[in-house]
């Protein structure tokens, strides 16, 4: 894992402005159909609002740690992404996240993980969600390009390079 | 407010959802031999897609589809020659005693004109079928003479009054709104609708009225400033018209799902305000093509000049033989009194994409593309329209609707858009008397509210799989259920089991339930043509 996990980091994420989600749920149906129904964004009640949680695609991603079968990899291009054969469906990811991001599908026993859409980048195009959110709450940018905005990360500490650890 | 760049694009062809109003352009891409996906590509005015939209892929290419014309009856099904059956059910409807034609409101213009010629040519009479909600706001504002926009131009407003959960029925226009706010920040939006929402959270101030009449009378209080009527919640609005009065572009949006009467009423109070305003007014609607269907049928001289209306005429003395295309009649009204109706037809023919619970009861079914598998014409609101071209091909061996009419002996016809639907009376009913909650239906951003068409598709089944109850944190204290329990809902036309959602901006008293589900809407006891049709009623809520 050493290999992967010294990859670079990814430069742009997928980051949502909560000042902008109308909880809609475009970009959840567009990551269904993206990815053969495997629910790459999930959405959380945090009691006042509804959001939508997208892997952060952390520079030292604790999934890709405690993979015990290296399905979690970070690619080349610095996406943390799921090999779906070498998978075995222990959960182990899932329970390691510390956004939460990850879930066990309950037909297929699949892990659903977002790749940023991939086959999107390729044609230089934005991942699904971020291209199909009416109101532009989820953006596909730099922390660079955020912050330009006025804006902040939150969490960004977590996803940088100080990881949070849970106690597995 | 002057038409922007992307009004101009929005008459470019493009394959259009009109699963609403909004119009949004989709398009798909190749993900394999047989399979094809939504693409999210900006093009053509595009501005995001709602999970309604992204389900249409998935429609076009779903294994319950119809794909050969059959009969019913005999404990089997026959498989037939579309040609030969289309001419028997010409002249079957031609031979009847009485004969009468319902198509969906959403197919293209022209599809709907050629429509009602085939019918008038059998002697037979027609109407489409639209959501009561939709018919009403057309009727009540087209010939207003108010100043109508579509949600692109609302980017330029500098004041708005919005009416309805908008957020949630349309999520797109909440892309023009949130565009208007971010260039303006301190932009005065004040929020009206029936239940609490997501729309209110974006809003400087809301008002949550009475589900019904309640909202008209929440404009009528804005328009006059006389607030005292709708109690102390409603201070807030009494300053709302010179606010509004005071901007140099303010726009109404007004997406509207409640009764018929109401939205009458409301639509009434809208033209009102928005000429004393001097108001640009963005109707959202639930059909896309509704305002084209309305005008289509008008001047093609359908029952009761189109809408639920005129299929509410049909079904309540039910022809001999009825042939309906494209709409799930029995799911979109009031299952319980369609069904009864529809015992009363002896020959029913149904033409369509989709099995559903019409087509189940049809003695012949033929297959048909969906609206957004050819090229047309939609009229997405007044000096809206728009050309759109096909999304996908249908599959082989499935003809169009007008193929279809062809094969039966109808003619090409181009619709008449060029009048507006003759305005009707506003009569709005009283508030429900009785004990319990105030119950209204309400459309989500999920599911499309013809009650059918969604609820077979993969994506709106993991998410909203069973009717939602929204209600006060009270109320289901109350009532002894607890959010995302399941719960029993009471009502006077029957019960329906529900998940319920609390809500602690919701007010006590009222509550608001999944529109897409017909179980739902058979608790209401609404009757065909009634005058409380589609309205709110009481309802006792428990534990499953």
């Amino acid at each position: 894992m050493a290999e992967t996990a010294t990859a670079k980091p990814i430069e742009k994420r997928v980051v949502l402005d909560l000042d902008r989600c109308i909880g809609c749920k475009s970009c959840m149906a567009a990551c269904f159909y993206g990815h053969k129904e495997l629910h790459g964004v999930e959405f959380v009640d945090l009691g006042p609002a509804l959001l939508p949680v997208v892997c952060r695609q952390c520079a030292d991603p604790a999934c890709v740690e405690t993979c015990p079968a290296e399905a979690m990899v970070r690619d080349a291009e610095g996406v943390v992404a799921r090999a779906m054969f070498h998978c075995r469906s222990c959960g182990s990811c899932v329970r390691a996240c510390p956004f939460g991001v990850l879930s066990l599908e309950k037909v297929g026993h699949q892990i659903a993980k977002c790749d940023l859409c991939q086959d999107r980048l390729a044609r230089d195009l934005e991942p699904r969600c971020v291209a199909v959110c009416p109101t532009r709450a989820l953006r596909f940018a730099t922390v660079a390009e955020i912050e330009a905005d006025g804006l902040t990360i939150l969490g960004g500490r977590v996803a940088g390079e100080h990881p949070i650890r849970r106690r597995l | 407010m002057s038409s922007s760049a992307s009004n101009e694009s929005l008459r470019a062809p493009a394959s259009r959802c009109l699963l609403c109003n909004v119009g949004c352009p989709v398009r798909v891409m190749r993900a394999g031999p047989d399979q094809w996906l939504p693409d999210y590509v900006p093009h053509a005015g595009y501005a995001g897609l709602c999970g309604r939209g992204s389900v249409l892929v998935e429609l076009a290419d779903h294994p319950d589809r119809l794909r050969g014309a059959h009969r019913h009856g005999g404990g089997g099904r026959e498989v037939l020659d579309l040609r030969a059956v289309a001419a028997e059910a010409a002249e079957a409807l031609r031979g009847a005693d009485s004969a009468a034609v319902i198509v969906d409101g959403n197919y293209d213009v022209d599809t709907l004109a050629a429509v009602g010629a085939f019918a008038k040519s059998l002697g037979a009479t027609w109407a489409v079928s639209l959501p009561p909600s939709d018919e009403a706001l057309v009727r009540g504002l087209d010939s207003s003479g108010c100043r109508f926009v579509g949600p692109e131009a609302l980017e330029q407003a500098d004041a708005m009054l919005v009416i309805g959960d908008v957020f949630a029925t349309h999520p797109v226009a909440a892309h023009w709104i949130l565009e208007a706010k971010a260039r303006q920040p301190r932009m005065p939006v004040l929020v009206l609708a029936a239940s609490a929402g997501v729309t209110a959270d974006f809003a400087s101030a809301s008002f949550q009225a009475v589900p019904g009449a309640g909202l008209a009378a929440a404009v009528a209080a804005v328009r006059t400033g006389n607030v005292s009527a709708l109690g102390p919640r409603a201070k807030g609005l009494a300053g709302w018209k010179d606010l509004l009065k005071g901007a140099k572009q303010p726009a109404i949006v007004l997406a509207a799902d409640a009764g018929r009467a109401s939205v009458l009423a409301l639509a009434a109070e809208v033209a009102h305000l928005a000429k004393e305003l001097q108001a640009a007014v963005c109707p959202l609607t639930t059909y896309g093509n509704a305002w084209g269907a309305m005008r289509a049928a008008a001047a093609g001289g359908a029952a009761a000049a189109g809408g639920a209306a005129g299929v509410e005429d049909i079904l309540r003395d039910p022809p001999e033989a009825l042939l309906v295309i494209g709409a799930d009649v029995e799911s979109a009204l009031a299952p319980q009194a369609v069904a009864s109706a529809l015992d009363g037809v002896l020959t029913l023919v149904y033409v369509g994409p989709m099995p559903n619970r019409t087509s189940r009861r049809a003695g012949l079914v033929f297959p048909a593309a969906f609206a957004f598998e050819q090229s047309g014409r939609a009229l997405l609101g007044p000096a809206r329209e728009t050309a759109f071209e096909p999304l996908l091909a249908p599959p082989a061996g499935v003809p169009s609707v007008r193929e279809i009419l062809a094969l039966a002996g109808g003619g090409a016809v181009k619709a008449n858009l060029t009048s507006p639907v003759a305005a009707a009376t506003a009569r709005a009913n009283g508030e429900p008397k009785g004990e319990g909650l105030l119950l209204v239906l309400a459309n989500d951003p999920v599911h499309f509210a013809d009650g059918s068409l969604t609820r077979e598709a993969r994506w709106p089944q993991t998410v909203i799989p069973r009717p939602v109850l929204l209600l006060a944190e009270e109320d289901a204290e109350a009532a002894g259920v607890a959010d995302g329990r399941r719960a029993v809902l009471q009502g006077p036309g029957g019960r329906a089991e529900v998940v319920v959602a609390t809500d602690a901006a919701q007010a006590r008293g009222q509550a608001r339930a999944s529109a897409a589900f017909p179980a739902v809407r058979d608790v209401f006891g609404w009757k065909l043509g009634g005058p409380d049709a589609f309205e709110p009623v009481r309802v006792r809520v428990g534990k499953a």
